[in-house]
């Protein structure tokens, strides 16, 4: 046994040798000749009849598609047409649902608790806590996604997309990444969680990690309703009736360009710094354009998409809506937790231009954007101890007018500056917990996940301070 | 403490505080990393690598060539000499230093992490040529014998290195110096890059810009005193001689010789067609990978499809998938107009 490994090691070390003489090329040439030699044989056993007809359809269409005067407006007209139907179409949805599920099972439950004689902690825990949160996260969540994910599978599943990082990569290309960037990033609008795991199809290592890390500049759907209505309440009152609309409406429109230039800077970052050394490798395929499968298309993406991503929330909201109500009824001295953490971060806050009550909405409302705007409604009333506004202590709510949600702002001391710096926080903050969990999950690492986590915090942070600053030199 | 403008001074201070630190390459903390790994041991092993450098190239190496290469003291050096010498891995014979057979194992083991990292760095990240160097130089002395074998395991035990250097192998075994210089070459004479040297760095960026890698083909036009002339991959190209001692070359063994100009795949304009001779040595590790996989091989016809909006990247047809590649990629991908191969 001993003489025969021995002898294994020795022809080895001999085919080692041999290796130096070789030189380098051969391993490439042996691969090359080897597809050479199956190109002929395939080139003599396949046909391919019918082809030309399809292709010179696909061909004329590439034509208008990638145009120099059609391609961008075109591009702009069906990606703008996707969002309207989904903030247009799942209005409705929506409120349906908040009806069934916040209005009216809410105090059914409550009041069951309250027949078979729940302690009130038990009930407040389970049912205003845990209950609560899982429900507002459902109805909020559900119908924009399960309108957004279907028409943009449509669109991928008729082969557009690939056309759309086609004709975006030289922009992304400037900034060291890939041009399906572009189409991750727009999957970021609906949601970024989903943004994320849309990366898979970016095959090249590096360019895959930025797309991960700057997905969370896309303003994902948990947060236009905040920018809108913070937008209405402090932009829209602070200039004339008639134009208040429109100017709203371009700051909200502002912040989501905003976030695309970041995502854009990021990137740039990224690639010249952390991910130099990380590898990359370029390719992108245009696949014929076919008619799409329209009910596979919705099974897939409502099961693989729409209720993985709602589960995935679902999950982190109801330990997250019992800590929501327990800092809100757990007392010190007769002061409730929350009231504790917001005297003593307020003047850190005030810095930033912001106050205690966002610090601690954002903390404790991480699960998903969709609940910031209760929870710091809940917070501020139960912080200011107004009366015969919201369903008690711990209970989130939202408000129907926006004048309601102005007066209760105000009472907080919230100013224009507030506002506007909310809407910047909003934007660049940690990503939701599906979204940070979701991205340890595709990266494996914590380093990067720790990474997308805090550069835009800190990133936010930075931000706002110098916004405060100089705005309240400018005011004064 | 609450005044904006002390405030706005004292973030601006802050921002600058934070530059000042995480700067790559010249921030204070990376300048500390720098300055803890210019220790001892990394200068013994430098000096060990110069003189097995100096012996392999058949140079003499004497006190003041170490202090020049290490860029320390003439004192310096002695006192390395001096070790080295007390650790028994080299010997002094007159001015001469040459090393003990230990000194060569040792100096081949460090040569091996170093020659191994360079490879790895090539093929598996995107990090440039120019870059390889400088981080091979600072693993080198940190990897252990376990590390390093592991390594070369997982990058299939390479045996040059992206230079054309050859590997050590475990045992410390090298193969003879290999090649001439690109100056002895004849007038007429076809011969493949076998090595480019990467030090000093100067020389090797001129040779870089210039677009040559190991594995393109010469075909030598004039060689004087003045300078070299002659046509890499069918491209003509003008070096002074002094430059043209860093490149080795060797005899063409498998490869086809080419010839005439040769033209890349960014020259198709739409709708012109191609037979691909094959992808620039220059593309390597995953890049590479990709393109064979997607049938980018010698005889494969290709043909440029569909230009995006700004021209860059193109569309083309391979085997009857359309693949979009970025102009960089293009330029390395080496084919026969159809016109002209009829």
């Amino acid at each position: 046994m001993e003489k025969i490994l021995d002898q294994r090691e020795k022809i080895i070390s001999e085919a080692n040798k041999f290796r130096w003489e070789l030189g380098e090329n051969l391993h490439d040439i042996l691969m090359e000749n080897i597809y050479e030699n199956a190109a002929e044989i395939a080139k003599k056993a396949v046909k391919y009849p019918d082809k030309e007809i399809a292709f010179s359809f696909d061909r004329t269409l590439d034509k208008i598609l990638t145009s120099k005067y059609l391609g961008f407006p075109l591009m702009f007209i069906m990606l703008g047409v996707v969002f309207w139907l989904t903030i247009q179409g799942s209005n409705y949805p929506s409120g349906l649902l908040s009806n069934l599920l916040v209005d009216t099972i809410h105090p059914v439950l409550r009041s069951f608790a309250a027949n078979i004689g729940f302690p009130w902690w038990l009930s407040g825990v389970l049912i205003d806590g845990a209950y609560l949160s899982m429900a507002w996260v459902v109805s909020v969540m559900l119908p924009p996604m399960a309108i957004f994910f279907p028409l943009y599978t449509l669109l991928e599943d008729f082969g557009y997309l690939p056309r759309v990082a086609f004709n975006m990569d030289p922009l992304y290309k400037k900034v060291g990444a890939h041009g399906r960037q572009a189409l991750t990033m727009a999957m970021g609008f609906g949601c970024n969680a989903a943004g994320v795991i849309a990366t898979r199809v970016i095959d090249s290592p590096r360019e895959r990690l930025i797309a991960i890390i700057t997905n969370n500049f896309s303003l994902c759907n948990g947060r236009w309703p905040t920018q809108i209505l913070i937008a209405t309440v402090f932009i829209g009152s602070a200039v004339p009736a008639y134009l208040a609309g429109i100017v709203s409406a371009a700051a909200v429109v502002f912040i989501a360009v905003l976030g695309i230039i970041f995502s854009l800077l990021v990137s740039w970052f990224l690639s010249r710094s952390l991910l130099k050394g990380e590898a990359s490798a370029f390719s992108l395929e245009l696949p014929p354009y076919r008619p799409p499968r329209v009910l596979q298309t919705l099974y897939t993406s409502l099961i693989d998409r729409t209720i993985f991503v709602l589960w995935r929330a679902v999950v982190f909201s109801v330990p997250a809506g019992m800590l929501i109500w327990l800092v809100a009824n757990v007392t010190i001295d007769g002061v409730s937790l929350a009231n504790h953490f917001i005297q003593y971060v307020n003047p850190i806050a005030f810095v930033f231009g912001l106050n205690g009550v966002i610090f601690l909405a954002y903390i404790i409302a991480i699960p998903a954007n969709e609940i910031v705007i209760p929870t710091i409604l809940m917070l501020t009333v139960a912080n200011l101890g107004i009366q015969g506004v919201g369903a008690g202590s711990g209970v989130m709510f939202e408000l129907e007018s926006s004048a309601d949600v102005a007066a209760i702002l105000q009472a907080g001391g919230w100013t224009i500056l507030t506002g506007i710096n909310l809407m910047l926080f909003s934007l660049l903050h940690n990503p939701c917990s599906t979204t940070i969990f979701t991205i340890y999950k595709e990266t494996r690492s914590w380093k990067w996940t720790l990474v997308s986590t805090f550069l835009p915090i800190a990133m936010g942070l930075t931000i706002t301070f110098f916004v405060t600053q100089i705005w309240r030199l400018v005011t004064n | 403490m609450n005044e904006p403008l002390t405030l706005l001074l004292l973030g601006f201070a802050i921002l600058i505080l934070v530059f000042v630190l995480v700067k790559p390459e010249s921030g204070i903390i990376s300048l500390l990393l720098k300055n803890k790994n210019a220790n001892q041991k990394t200068l013994l092993e430098d000096a060990l690598k110069f003189i097995y450098n100096c012996e392999y190239n058949k140079i003499n190496c004497t006190l003041n060539s170490i202090a020049g290469n290490l860029n320390i003291s003439a004192d310096a050096a002695a006192g390395i000499v001096a070790k080295l010498q007390n650790m028994g891995l080299i010997q002094v014979d007159r001015d001469y230093l040459t090393l003990t057979s230990e000194g060569k194992s040792y100096a081949l083991r460090v040569i091996r992490v170093h020659r191994l990292w360079e490879k790895f760095l090539a093929d598996e990240t995107s990090m440039t040529e120019k870059d390889w160097h400088k981080a091979a130089e600072e693993i080198e002395h940190k990897l252990s014998v376990e590390e390093t074998e592991k390594l070369a395991a997982q990058i299939g035990n390479p045996v040059f290195d992206p230079h054309g250097d050859p590997i050590p192998t475990a045992e410390g075994e090298l193969p003879e110096k290999a090649g001439k210089h690109l100056t002895e070459m004849k007038p007429g004479e076809i011969a493949t890059i076998i090595h480019i040297e990467d030090e000093p760095h100067a020389i090797y960026s001129q040779i870089l810009a210039e677009g040559l890698y190991p594995g393109m083909q010469i075909r030598m036009i004039e060689v004087n005193d003045r300078r070299v002339k002659f046509e890499a991959n069918g491209e003509e190209c003008i070096l002074s001689p002094l430059i043209a001692k860093s490149i080795t070359i060797g005899p063409i063994k498998f490869e086809k010789p080419v010839e005439g100009k040769l033209k890349t795949l960014s020259h198709l304009k739409v709708g012109e067609k191609g037979v691909v001779l094959g992808i620039a040595k220059s593309l390597r590790g995953q890049q590479r990978r990709r393109l064979m996989d997607l049938g980018i091989v010698p005889g494969t016809e290709i043909e440029a499809e569909l230009e995006s909006i700004s021209g860059d990247p193109v569309a083309y047809r391979v085997r009857g998938a359309t693949i979009a590649l970025r102009k960089d990629q293009a330029d390395k991908i080496y084919l026969v107009k159809e016109e002209e191969k009829n």
